[in-house]
């Protein structure tokens, strides 16, 4: 009686989910539909808001526009949790829908990285906000990122270093792929330009005394510090050094760049030389206006990963807006684009699809992100 | 370069040295690992943030609000999780420490959330030179003030009475009790006195590296732990000798072998320690049913 009971409740279930689908990818769609795939729920659940805030401001604009040739754009948003199985899965979801023409996403590299033969496979374009391990690369034709690669940034953060007359660096990185790769690129262009690696010592993360660390390079006498890490542990490295009476620059990536490390690092990150892409406060009229959209919708203020979003949403709008309603003319779109005027720069698109763009320099005074100049 | 690292490594040493003594005095007696214990001192922590900035306290104000929070904090769990599991099998506290743990972790996440947050504080990054070591203010404070609760608790449980009264309820708590005393009573005070002193080491922790997070007191309750082996469980200047002593290994051996290794290597230490004297540094050497 029980299994019998069971069987049908398990038929039930199946027949409820073929309904499902056949209901949603059948037809035709009257709104034009973007796929975003974001980790909204799990540990990183707060840059999946981000993600989603930034998206949806985006459509929210053209909506209010008249939407494109009278229709209104939706988007559709899935939770990848973060997680690359689940990635997946979101990534099949998406594919098999007809409606969905592009996808914003993934987080993570490695969500990226899984979904991408998805992707490639059914021709759908995906753009991600925020991957930026150099694997992506590699991807797939119909993979696109707006956020630059690690490789990059080190080697431009090394180039910066030779113009701001450093000949001695010290490295402290994060025990990780993402620390590593940034030691490695910093520390091959380092050489290119005659900087000595006084130093590269290695945390793991979540590691707070850094005293060990920074008495250790405080007898090497660098000229700056290189931060291969995230602002949590910058702010600490840079409180921990003050209280050391160890006076150095200190010079990162934009994974440092965040209010957090004001807020943490107090006076002791005064002076960080950071590179950043998205800047409010700088000559960038697009990202002025967004800031200040996105503060009078959220009431707060937009992150570097909402800005990032916000940009791969409006690529895909614009790109429907010019080339048509369909998959393919996205990507056509975006292989042509050149000096598109986003949100966190100017950008165009390499054959691999790997965002070109030119970093702002920023340094910090008197507890705010400045233009360096 | 050793100076200073020697410096480093006794100012972390001395913060280990304050939480070990809470658990070194609740094991002393009762024989359980209070897991719970590092995170009283991250609510310790989360409490002189509190009075600091909402409440707008002066530092010691907040150091002696805190102390009370916790202590009051340390007294109920020791109430609630653990009195009523106390003649059962002692696998069962321990699962309930865990409870308590993952419970206060995920109540300071809902109220504070994840985030680190700085310590409103200027007091503490004044520094001091003296040839090639430098000595900032609070590390001067977690020298001295440490040194001075250590030895108030070294006085208070040697010479007073009810000093006494605690060390006959960890010899044994039945004969204390039989004795007259109220070895209830006796657990409570030592809950109280250990949660007290985490507070302490919670805001002074806070100060020194302007952090305070949820999660804090995971590697905080582990390190100390380990400190509390090394000494000899159970053994007062024992938690406070092991808690210095790995301090000290930790910086040194980061300094002059690898600095991600540095746990790695104190852990090596302990379980090398653990083979060859288990009962730690100070601890006596006495056959224990486990």
């Amino acid at each position: 009686m029980k299994r019998k009971l069971s069987m049908g409740l398990i038929a039930i279930l199946i027949l409820g989910v073929l309904s499902a689908c056949s209901s949603n990818s059948g037809q035709e769609s009257d709104t034009i539909q973007i796929g975003l795939a974001a980790p909204l729920s799990g540990t990183q659940a707060q840059y999946g808001q981000a993600f989603k805030n930034g998206a949806e401001l985006a459509v929210a604009q053209i909506n209010e526009a008249g939407g494109i040739d009278g229709k209104q754009v939706e988007i559709v948003i899935q939770d990848d949790k973060g997680d690359s199985s689940e990635a997946v899965n979101v990534a099949n979801k998406f594919a098999s829908n007809k409606n969905i023409l592009g996808v914003v996403g993934h987080f993570n590299s490695s969500a990226t990285l899984a979904t991408a033969p998805v992707y490639n496979k059914n021709k759908v374009v995906q753009i991600s906000p925020s991957s930026s391990a150099p694997a992506v690369t590699d991807a797939g034709e119909y993979t696109y990122r707006v956020i630059t690669t690690d490789a990059f940034q080190a080697d431009y953060l090394a180039t910066w270093s030779q113009e701001l007359g450093y000949s001695k660096v010290a490295l402290i990185y994060e025990q990780s792929d993402f620390g590593i790769g940034l030691l490695d690129i910093y520390k091959q262009s380092a050489a290119e330009k005659n900087i000595e690696i006084v130093a590269a010592e290695a945390y793991n993360p979540g590691e707070k005394d850094f005293s060990t660390i920074l008495t250790k390079i405080k007898g090497n006498q660098p000229d700056a510090i290189f931060i291969g890490g995230f602002y949590n542990e910058a702010a600490l490295i840079a409180q921990q050094a003050q209280k050391l009476d160890l006076s150095v620059d200190f010079i990162g990536v934009d994974s440092l760049y965040s209010e957090a490390l004001l807020e943490l690092g107090g006076e002791g990150v005064d002076s960080f030389k950071i590179i950043g892409f998205f800047y409010p406060e700088g000559d960038n009229e697009k990202a002025k206006e967004f800031s200040e959209q996105f503060q009078a919708t959220y009431n707060s203020k937009p992150d570097t990963y909402a800005a990032y979003s916000y940009v791969a949403t409006s690529l895909i709008i614009d790109a429907i807006k010019e080339k048509g309603a369909d998959r393919e003319s996205i990507k056509t779109y975006l292989d042509q684009v050149k000096d598109y005027e986003g949100a966190t720069g100017t950008l165009s698109f390499d054959e691999n699809g790997d965002v070109i763009t030119v970093p702002t320099k920023l340094t910090i005074q008197n507890g705010e992100f400045v233009l360096f100049e | 370069m050793l100076l200073q690292q020697i410096t480093n490594g006794l100012t972390i040493g001395m913060i280990y040295a304050l939480i070990a003594l809470g658990y070194t005095m609740v094991y002393g007696i009762l024989k359980i690992v209070n897991f719970a214990h590092g995170d009283i001192y991250m609510i310790g922590s989360f409490m002189g943030l509190f009075f600091l900035k909402e409440m707008q306290f002066p530092l010691y104000a907040a150091f002696i609000f805190s102390a009370i929070v916790t202590a009051i904090l340390g007294i109920m769990i020791e109430r609630f999780a653990y009195r009523p599991l106390r003649n059962v099998d002692r696998i069962v506290p321990l699962i309930s420490a865990l409870g308590v743990s993952t419970l206060l972790i995920s109540v300071a996440q809902l109220i504070w959330g994840s985030s680190m947050h700085p310590f409103p504080t200027t007091f503490g990054s004044k520094v001091y030179s003296a040839g090639d070591v430098t000595i900032s203010e609070i590390q001067i404070l977690i020298l001295i003030l440490s040194c001075v609760l250590m030895i108030a608790l070294q006085l208070f449980v040697k010479k007073t009475k009810i000093g006494t009264a605690m060390r006959a309820t960890s010899m044994n708590l039945t004969n204390a009790a039989l004795l007259g005393i109220n070895t209830n009573r006796m657990i409570s005070l030592a809950f109280a006195i250990g949660s007290a002193l985490a507070a302490v080491a919670g805001i002074m922790v806070g100060i020194y590296y302007n952090a305070v997070y949820p999660t804090m007191g995971y590697m905080a309750g582990i390190n100390a732990f380990t400190a509390a082996v090394l000494g000899g469980i159970g053994h007062i200047p024992g938690a406070m000798l092991g808690g210095v002593l790995l301090g000290l290994v930790e910086a040194l051996s980061g300094a002059y072998i690898s600095s991600q290794y540095k746990s790695v290597i104190s852990f090596a230490i302990l379980i090398i320690m653990l083979l060859i004297r288990p009962s730690g540094l100070l601890g006596k050497k006495d056959i224990n049913k486990v």
